[in-house]
């Protein structure tokens, strides 16, 4: 490998170290923000710091940099967040003000999730992903699989508690 | 449980579908197994946006990139260089992430007009974004802008636009800003402005007046003719701007990247070009400064000196 492969300075290096790592980034960051946008802020602003300090980040430590770099901005944010917090508590009591349940998305979650579409029966899983990934109506489902709209509901319906079932104990 | 019929019933779609509402299917299933479904129907949105490509960041990310330069500079500089760029990444984030609820931004090419709730008028170049807090709007009309608008603002209280090169207060008036990485543009078209750069003093615009500063050096007091920004009618105009500056504008207005290692960044343009035609764009910016420009695809472009 050429000195220049190493050179995290030139476009072509920084952009591959981006399609490596952003999208792995950006996930890592969702399940510690449980936010989208606010992961993808993160991935990003991570990537702006590695290339202000490109000459002094080792190509063989990049994904390690990265990752740290990303959870102390959240931490940093976190801690600003609550700071700001406790100067609104202390300025007006906001404690009736009532929260929507949130719930919380772990990564193992997740990934029992996508076991768990991946080995539903092939009529439910079917439908499942046309409807849940391919964002298909029941009755554009109905149509193309040439069944009743209420056959199409019950494969669904059946589908959601194999999920449930498989998912067991939360 | 009658597991067969639970099997055989069409609840657990219809509510999927937003057909049955939560409490439905709560007083169905209880609250327990509620929030179990509830969850794994939250996690197949998740996974849908886990899934998606990231392509988009990076074109956003670009912009923030600072182009390296090719000269030596000594390991101080550098240093208080990105001790600054962290500052202002740090003081973007507070601004952006800390206060705003509402956030509106545009891609490359396009443009996009926002009414707020005061009936002021936003029009956002492209390639920007915009962030202000609707809670407290009509108490504090202030609004964070990354890139560049032309604000056209009713009569009211003080309203403020911040960016990370200072912030610009008016009554009611009609400007534009264009605030993107060191550069910092603004004109005022009609009432009085006034304007405070980083570690400035504040100054008063008056109409036909601009107020530039690049690179945090000494801003210029500048008149001129125009009455509205030319990129509202689909024209990006410069007067003696660095060319990097103009790069900027060209790569967001056309989603391009341009390679321009080889050439002046501090060389000046004066000109307008088209927003919908990019050989007569890069015609009008580069010949002039004799530069030969390569078009290698669709959307990379390469720069170097004319011979």
């Amino acid at each position: 490998m050429s000195q220049t492969d190493n050179n995290i300075c030139k476009d072509k290096v920084f952009r591959n170290i981006f399609e490596t790592y952003a999208k792995d980034l950006r996930n890592f960051m969702f399940y510690r923000t449980q936010n989208m946008p606010k992961a993808d802020d993160l991935m990003q602003e991570a990537f702006v710091k590695l290339w202000d300090n490109c000459n002094r980040v080792n190509i063989d430590k990049v994904k390690s940099y990265l990752f740290t770099t990303a959870n102390n901005l959240f931490l940093n944010q976190v801690k600003h967040e609550k700071v700001v917090r406790n100067y609104e508590n202390q300025v007006q009591n906001r404690s009736n003000v009532e929260t929507p349940e949130f719930i919380a998305i772990e990564k193992e979650f997740m990934d029992k999730i996508q076991r768990t579409i991946e080995s539903l029966p092939k009529k439910q899983r079917e439908v499942f992903v046309m409807s849940r990934i391919e964002k298909k109506k029941y009755k554009e489902i109905s149509e193309l699989l040439e069944i009743s709209v209420k056959a199409v509901e019950k494969r669904m319906h059946r589908a959601l508690i194999t999920i449930r079932e498989e998912i067991g104990d939360v | 449980m009658k597991n067969k019929d639970l099997n055989n019933d069409t609840f657990l779609a219809k509510w999927l579908e937003g057909e049955i509402t939560d409490n439905d299917l709560k007083s169905k299933v209880g609250e327990k197994e509620f929030q179990v479904y509830a969850k794994i129907k939250k996690s197949l949105e998740i996974k849908e946006q886990l899934d998606l490509p990231v392509g988009d960041s990076f074109q956003s990310i670009k912009s923030k990139l600072k182009p390296k330069k090719q000269k030596v500079i000594s390991l101080y500089v550098t240093r208080i260089a990105s001790i600054a760029a962290i500052l202002l990444i740090a003081f973007g984030l507070l601004k952006f992430f800390g206060n705003s609820d509402t956030k509106i931004s545009t891609e490359f090419g396009q443009q996009q007009t926002i009414v707020l709730l005061d009936g002021s008028e936003v029009v956002l170049n492209s390639k920007s974004e915009l962030a202000y807090n609707e809670e407290s709007w009509n108490e504090n009309r202030t609004l964070f802008l990354d890139g560049e608008a032309y604000f056209k603002v009713a009569k009211g209280r003080t309203f403020t636009v911040e960016t990370t090169n200072g912030s610009v207060q008016v009554l009611g008036t009609e400007f534009n800003v264009n605030s993107t990485k060191d550069y910092f543009d603004v004109v005022c078209y009609e009432g009085k402005v006034e304007v405070e750069a980083k570690d400035e003093k504040a100054q008063i615009l008056t109409p036909q007046k601009s107020f530039r500063r690049i690179n945090g050096l000494n801003p210029t007091l500048k008149n001129i003719e125009d009455i509205a920004p030319s990129w509202i009618n689909g024209e990006t105009t410069f007067r003696s701007t660095p060319l990097y500056v103009v790069l900027i504008s060209l790569e967001k207005q056309y989603g391009l990247e341009i390679e321009a290692e080889s050439v002046d960044l501090s060389k000046q343009f004066t000109g307008a070009f088209p927003n919908n035609d990019l050989e007569t764009a890069l015609k009008i910016v580069f010949t002039p400064l004799n530069i030969d420009y390569e078009i290698l695809d669709k959307s990379n472009i390469k720069l170097k000196n004319s011979k």
